[in-house]
């Protein structure tokens, strides 16, 4: 992967997979989530550097989010502004359960780019997002499990399961949703 | 898990992005906040004479109730994402305000010295600005239940649009019951009404709006 550092290189980078995501496309999904992933880690790495044991589990919170609000990307604009905008909402949202309110804008508004370079993604969070999934009502983790773990496709997990196609849809997204909440109130 | 497992889970199956999801979301509520605002008006207080009708009193709050609802409404639909582009909503929030005040004013200057009293204050003044805001409760649910559910990153701006929507909404109803029919009337009172309901969503927005 080729290391990008500029904010235009990775908005060049990141739109047109972006957009193809954004029409369903899986492969180029998984390559937008990968660069925004190791984007916001470098974002994180230096906004949150009394805290380092805790950027994986914001990074995690973050695509998280961002996955379960694809749809209010607003394609007038840079992808990279509507991702930065997520990321720094989870940022300011985890120092507000800290606490920490002194000089939040000051220490958001003046980002130094060059430091946001990209970082491999191979980095493991504290939050287990395992173990949550595992406690998952049965439903929604079935449909998680089936259709986004194992791979089958809404109509193979709706066959194995006796579940209409809509019901696993909804489902998963209820199981992303209610994952999303618990990543967000245990906050570690 | 890692967060390369967590990117596989999330692309596997996804499918395209959701459509129009702040539309989905912000419709209903509008629908059920103003059933829900003209119901309880009607079942309340009692409908306006149907001669009323005939006259442009109840359509001019009609009308400052929907554009003003239209406007905020885009407004707070904008807000609902996380890089909200505001200006020219905002601008039209204004110009209906804006609007309404003038053509109260006029109405204020063109009437006889006499009557003037009566056109600012009618015989409502009191009650009005809180059964708008009252009448204004079931939309703001719902308008903060859709922004809720979607992206904002401004909350107290995002729940002071959703306010100036329901409370536009809950005018709306109120004109259904309404007895007053001078233009300074409807731009004092009833827009005093909208502004402490866009109010209450701006003290509500930082509480309820967190995603």
């Amino acid at each position: 992967m080729p290391l990008e550092t500029g904010p235009n290189d990775f908005e060049a980078s990141l739109k047109p997979l972006w957009m193809r995501a954004q029409q369903g496309d899986e492969v180029a999904y998984r390559e937008a989530l990968e660069k925004i992933a190791s984007r916001i880690r470098g974002f994180l790495r230096w906004r949150m550097q009394s805290m380092p044991d805790e950027i994986e589990d914001l990074v995690q919170e973050t695509l998280l989010a961002l996955h379960l609000q694809r749809g209010t990307f607003d394609p007038g604009l840079p992808v990279s502004a509507w991702v930065m905008a997520i990321a720094r909402h989870k940022l300011v949202d985890l120092w507000r359960r800290r606490g920490r309110r002194e000089n939040l804008h000051d220490a958001l508004d003046d980002v130094d780019e060059s430091r946001m370079a990209a970082e491999p993604v191979e980095e493991c969070a504290q939050r287990d997002l395992d173990r949550l999934l595992r406690e998952l009502p049965d439903v929604q983790r079935q449909a998680i499990v089936l259709t986004k773990i194992e791979g089958l496709s809404v109509a193979e997990a709706s066959m194995r399961t006796g579940i209409s196609e809509s019901a696993i849809k909804v489902q998963v997204h209820r199981g992303l949703k209610r994952l999303a909440q618990w990543v967000k109130d245990t906050g570690s | 898990m890692k967060t390369q497992s967590l990117i596989d889970m999330l692309a596997k199956g996804a499918g395209p992005a959701p459509r129009a999801p702040v539309l989905q979301r912000m419709a209903p509520a509008v629908a059920l906040g103003l059933l829900g605002s003209a119901l309880f008006a009607l079942m309340s207080m009692g409908a306006i004479p149907a001669a009323m009708y005939e006259t442009p009193a109840p359509w001019m709050k009609l009308g400052y109730g929907a554009s003003l609802a239209l406007a905020a409404g885009w407004s707070t639909a904008r807000l609902s994402r996380p890089v909200a582009r505001t200006q020219w909503p905002l601008r039209a929030v204004l110009i209906v305000f804006a609007t309404m005040l003038a053509l109260g004013a006029l109405t204020l200057v063109i009437s006889a010295p006499d009557q003037r009293m009566a056109a600012l204050l009618g015989e409502t003044w009191l009650t009005c600005p809180r059964n708008v805001v009252v009448l204004s409760l079931p939309a703001l649910a719902g308008a903060l239940w859709a922004v809720r559910g979607l992206a904002p990153t401004q909350l107290r701006a995002a729940g002071f649009n959703a306010g100036l929507m329901a409370g536009a909404l809950g005018a709306m109803g109120y004109a259904l019951v309404c007895p007053e029919v001078s233009a300074t009337f409807v731009a004092v009172w009833y827009s005093l009404g909208i502004l402490l309901t866009g109010l209450l969503g701006a003290f509500l927005g930082p509480r309820l709006l967190r995603w």
